[in-house]
């Protein structure tokens, strides 16, 4: 079994890069772009390595691009859609392939 | 250093107003953005216009540019700032030492903040990077591992590039690390190696590396989820018939039978021949194939037309 550090990132971890702070996550937590794996308060947040993959961009999309919580929100679900569908048409295409070679 | 012409990056007139900034702005960071832009050079492209728009956008450190471009736009390559100049701009969310901006951005705009810190100490002034703690930045790697590699935890050992500041410059070194791939990892699954990213500076802590997992294809299996997919090809006579195949697996092979009157893609399921999951394995699913002989010698001709003759299937009995 993994341990806990290597998949998980604690808030206070994550807030030591510059580019983030609390008030930041709790937007990005409010707005339903990431959820915390663990914890009841905000001290004792702490996200899956995954999660802080998205969680990263969707503060960089609000800050560099400029977009707003909502548009963010949006955003990123379609950035996860397209990733899921783009993975699942590469699978398929593939097991075609397979089916259709003589 | 180099002399950075922001209206230029922007592509904006030197009068421009705020909102034609800002609309230049977004017109170009939609296009280079590293999330919305895959390309090599994107990345470099974007921090420019950012460093562009995060110097026009603000008031006071337009005007202070303006300034300095009056005395440096004919420099070029050998811009220094002018002697005793002092920025008065307040930096906001980036931060004006970060790496992210150019050694232009950082001389210009970092010379107060600098002096403000060392004012106590007379030994230390004129610095153009922090000289307070900062976090080294997270870094991530794709690593490609074999399906084979996810069933146990393997080793492996990983090469990349880092940033580092060595003497107030930034360079790139090669880091070579051996890793411990933990058992039953996922394609996508990110892993965190706490404290293996960039380097901090004066006393900061390092950045994470993250290892982003990439499953390599392999040639006989798909992955779903925490099943695999296979095809297995099938003689006509042994759809019909049934037999009995040794079938191979990520970790040996297994016999299964497949039985009489079998179609093609239809699927048979090989319990616990997957991926691991957080408790026990995933399934590995047999798509059947039936497959002709490339050839027919004229022993089998003679078979086959004594089948059509005798046998009532249409294959195309729905058409009619």
């Amino acid at each position: 079994m993994m341990n806990d550090s290597i998949r998980k990132v604690s808030i206070e971890e994550l807030c030591k890069s510059k580019d983030i702070n609390q008030t930041l996550v709790m937007e990005v937590v409010e707005f339903g772009i990431a959820r915390p794996v663990e914890g009841n308060t905000i001290q004792d947040w702490k996200f899956d390595t995954s999660t802080v993959h998205w969680l990263k961009k969707a503060i960089r999309l609000n800050r560099q691009l400029e977009i707003d919580w909502v548009g963010v929100a949006m955003v990123i679900e379609l950035l996860k859609q397209r990733e899921a569908l783009e993975y699942e048409n590469h699978t398929l295409q593939r097991q075609l392939a397979r089916f259709l070679e003589s | 250093m180099e002399f950075k012409d922001y209206y230029a990056i922007l592509g904006v007139a030197k009068d421009a107003e705020l909102k034609e900034i800002k609309k230049a702005y977004r017109k170009l960071a939609l296009e280079f953005h590293p999330d919305m832009n895959a390309a090599d050079d994107a990345e470099e492209k974007f921090k420019e216009v950012a460093e562009a728009y995060e110097v026009l956008k603000d008031t006071e450190k337009r005007a202070e540019y303006d300034e300095i471009r009056k005395y440096g736009a004919g420099q070029k390559q050998g811009f220094t700032p002018p002697p005793g100049w002092q920025s008065e701009s307040q930096h906001t969310h980036w931060d004006a030492n970060s790496e992210d901006f150019s050694d232009f951005f950082n001389s210009v705009f970092s010379a107060r903040r600098s002096r403000q810190q060392s004012h106590n100490d007379p030994f230390s002034q004129g610095y153009t990077r922090a000289d307070y703690p900062m976090t080294g930045q997270d870094a991530e790697l794709e690593v490609p591992i074999f399906l084979e590699d996810t069933l146990h935890s393997s080793a492996k050992t990983v090469e990349f590039m880092q940033s580092e500041v060595v003497n107030a410059q930034l360079v790139k070194k090669k880091k070579t690390l051996k890793v411990k791939i933990p058992q039953g990892v996922v394609d996508g699954q990110r892993i965190r190696l706490k404290g293996q990213g960039g380097k901090g500076s004066q006393g900061g802590e390092n950045g994470d590396l993250y290892l982003h997992i990439r499953l390599v294809p392999h040639p006989l299996f798909d992955v779903q989820g925490h099943d695999l997919t296979m095809t297995l090809p099938l003689a006509p006579w042994e759809a019909i018939l049934g037999t009995e195949i040794t079938v191979p697996t990520l970790d040996g092979k297994v016999k299964m039978t497949v039985q009489p009157n079998s179609q093609t893609g239809q699927k048979l399921r090989i319990k616990g021949k997957g991926l691991k999951r957080k408790s026990g394995y995933g399934d590995l699913f047999a798509v059947l194939k039936i497959v002709n002989p490339p050839e027919t010698d004229e022993k089998a001709l003679t078979l086959w037309n004594e089948l059509a003759k005798t046998s009532a299937f249409d294959p195309r009995k729905e058409w009619s």
